[in-house]
């Protein structure tokens, strides 16, 4: 039976009179896979800092293999790593460079820094390009060394916020192989990201969280079931009156749930295919022409949807949300 | 034992990064020397005046030269540590199970021997242009030791900025700190010269009292008591300096 490898507890933040994280409560078992999804600025960051020892909280506990993370950081700074939204290396130092510092400033050797340096630096493919300076590394290089910095004193806690952010499909998918071989090799990984489709290939355990506070965890199989059935989204024009629509389609029966998102209308159905009928022959009375309609298997995307009417994505709720009243504080 | 060793490492990795790209040390170098060559040039008739003793004006110019590349160099330290906190590297030091003590103390060390590394290049261009340093050798250690003291006390005040702005600009903009410090000082006339509240002014300002320490070392000869009030002004402002930059890191961490 596995233990939780963090814990916490009632866990607030606040800066000034914004807040952060909102007294919340949750557990990750050692050797899992963790994912922390939500918009921008709805508190993941704030939350791993918190957890890495970068940032106290307001109130509340956080646990790390058990250790306090206010009361011995040292302590938990031997255990995590922790690779940050924003890639953070030194530019003007060769990739070698850049690990094998990190290595003796955990407490290797200077011979066993380079070994594992030079390990970690041929496991995400720069071998060749181990002794350019870094300012000369594209984006995805960039992402892949710092990973394998987080590396170099194999934590057995691993915090990465946003691996992936920025990167082209195919980089993407060379990290998620780095983090399933890596949890397969025992480090337990707590992930933050927005891109659905990452969480739902990587973890086993989710939390959505929104606004500081975290509306629903789970298996990500268990959370897509929840949503009872199949999602149906219909998409209309720029001038389609979505009051008016989704006055329509609230009426029909065998719908289990409706959002707006948009110009989107997004449905949940015990029986998609059964209610799709209906819904063209509603629309077509009330004389309003969708644009596209399509019957899916619900996505972890959907379960946001559903949890709070509005999609991860939103636009708008990065606008008013995605500032990082911590990251804003810093720059 | 193990403080040291931090010390030590992220010594190194300053001095690298203090002196990359190569080309980026250039203006460091080049402003000093570009003074030093058209100050010397054209106040040369100034050694003429009646109470100016020091020989040419070259060789009353050259300290003033060799404190510029100290100003210039030990300047850059809050710019490299802004460029760290920005780019999320100092946090990655932070999470390091190091003592945070070392990560400034690892800096200013770097910042002090790349200050000597500029005043050496500088001296040898002053040595080139007709320059002296009548001490010798022992001269050229003292020198490099107050200067190297001094660019870590200054290049504290560079720190504390980036510290407590975490921008670049405002930590680049202590730069025209550099001017009244510099200027203000005994580096273009003799003390005996000057009047009035500019007079006065000078011998309030610090930089003044190293200034003609190392003059007294190139140009007069070994005055223990100029000397060591070099050392103990540099000492002082080390000790102000550093400390509000220890404080700054202390509020800038969790």
């Amino acid at each position: 039976m596995s233990s939780s490898i963090v814990q916490v507890e009632e866990l607030t933040r606040r800066y000034g009179d914004v807040t952060a994280v909102d007294c919340i409560s949750f557990d990750v078992q050692e050797g899992g896979f963790f994912g922390f999804l939500g918009p921008n600025g709805a508190g993941k960051t704030t939350t791993m800092r918190i957890l890495a020892t970068l940032l106290k909280p307001t109130s509340g506990l956080a646990r790390v293999a058990g250790i306090d993370v206010t009361r011995d950081p040292q302590a938990v700074r031997k255990l995590i790593g922790f690779a940050m939204q924003d890639v953070s290396l030194d530019l003007m130092a060769s990739a070698n460079e850049n690990l094998q510092l990190l290595g003796v400033l955990y407490g290797m050797s200077r011979r066993a820094s380079r070994a594992r340096a030079a390990e970690l630096i041929e496991m995400v493919g720069l071998t060749k390009v181990a002794d350019r300076w870094v300012s000369t590394f594209s984006g995805g290089m960039r992402r892949r060394l710092d990973l394998a910095g987080v590396l170099m004193h194999s934590p057995r806690l691993l915090f990465l916020d946003e691996p992936t952010q920025g990167l082209d499909p195919h980089a993407r998918r060379l990290i998620w192989d780095y983090l399933r071989e890596l949890n397969a090799s025992g480090s337990t990984i707590f992930l933050t990201t927005h891109y659905m489709d990452e969480a739902d290939t990587l973890c086993r355990d989710l939390a959505f969280i929104d606004k500081g506070r975290i509306i629903r965890s789970g298996e990500p199989a268990e959370l897509k079931a929840s949503l009872g059935g199949d999602v149906i989204q219909i998409t209309f024009g720029e001038e389609a009156p979505m009051e008016r629509v989704q006055s329509v389609l609230g009426r029909l029966r065998g719908a289990q749930s409706l959002a707006v998102h948009d110009q989107t209308i997004t449905m949940t159905s015990a029986n998609g295919g059964e209610l799709v009928p209906h819904i063209v022959r509603e629309l077509d009375s009330a004389e309003l022409a969708p644009v596209s309609l399509s019957v899916s298997q619900p996505s972890l995307e959907d379960v946001f949807v559903s949890l709070v009417g509005r999609s991860i994505l939103d636009d708008e709720t990065q606008l008013v949300q995605g500032r990082d009243p911590f990251v804003e504080g810093r720059r | 034992m193990r403080l040291l060793e931090e010390i030590g490492y992220l010594f190194v990795r300053g001095l690298k990064q203090s002196m990359r790209p190569t080309a980026a040390l250039l203006p460091s170098l080049f402003m000093p020397v570009f003074f030093f060559l058209i100050s010397s040039a054209a106040f040369s008739s100034v050694a003429r005046l009646p109470g100016f003793t020091s020989g040419s004006y070259l060789q009353f110019y050259a300290p003033a030269a060799i404190l510029m590349a100290i100003f210039f160099s030990s300047g850059d330290a809050g710019i490299d540590l802004v460029v760290d906190i920005t780019s999320g590297y100092l946090d990655k030091l932070m999470i390091a199970p190091i003592h945070h003590l070392s990560i400034i103390l690892g800096k200013l060390t770097a910042v002090g021997v790349r200050s000597m590394v500029q005043a050496t290049l500088v001296m040898i261009i002053i040595l080139l242009a007709g320059g002296r340093i009548v001490t010798g050798l022992p001269g050229l250690v003292t020198i490099l030791l107050l200067g190297g003291l001094f660019g870590i006390a200054w290049s504290a005040i560079g720190m504390s900025i980036a510290l407590r702005t975490r921008n670049q600009r405002a930590t680049q903009s202590s730069f025209i700190l550099f001017f009244p410090f510099t200027f203000v000082t005994t580096s273009q006339m003799p003390l005996n010269l000057l009047h009035g509240w500019y007079r006065a002014a000078v011998q309030l300002n610090p930089v003044t009292y190293v200034l003609e320490a190392i003059r007294s070392v190139t140009s007069v000869g070994w005055d223990g008591r100029v000397i060591g009030m070099g050392f103990l002004v540099a000492l002082c402002t080390g000790v102000c300096t550093i400390s509000f930059a220890l404080v700054s890191f202390r509020k800038a961490i969790p």
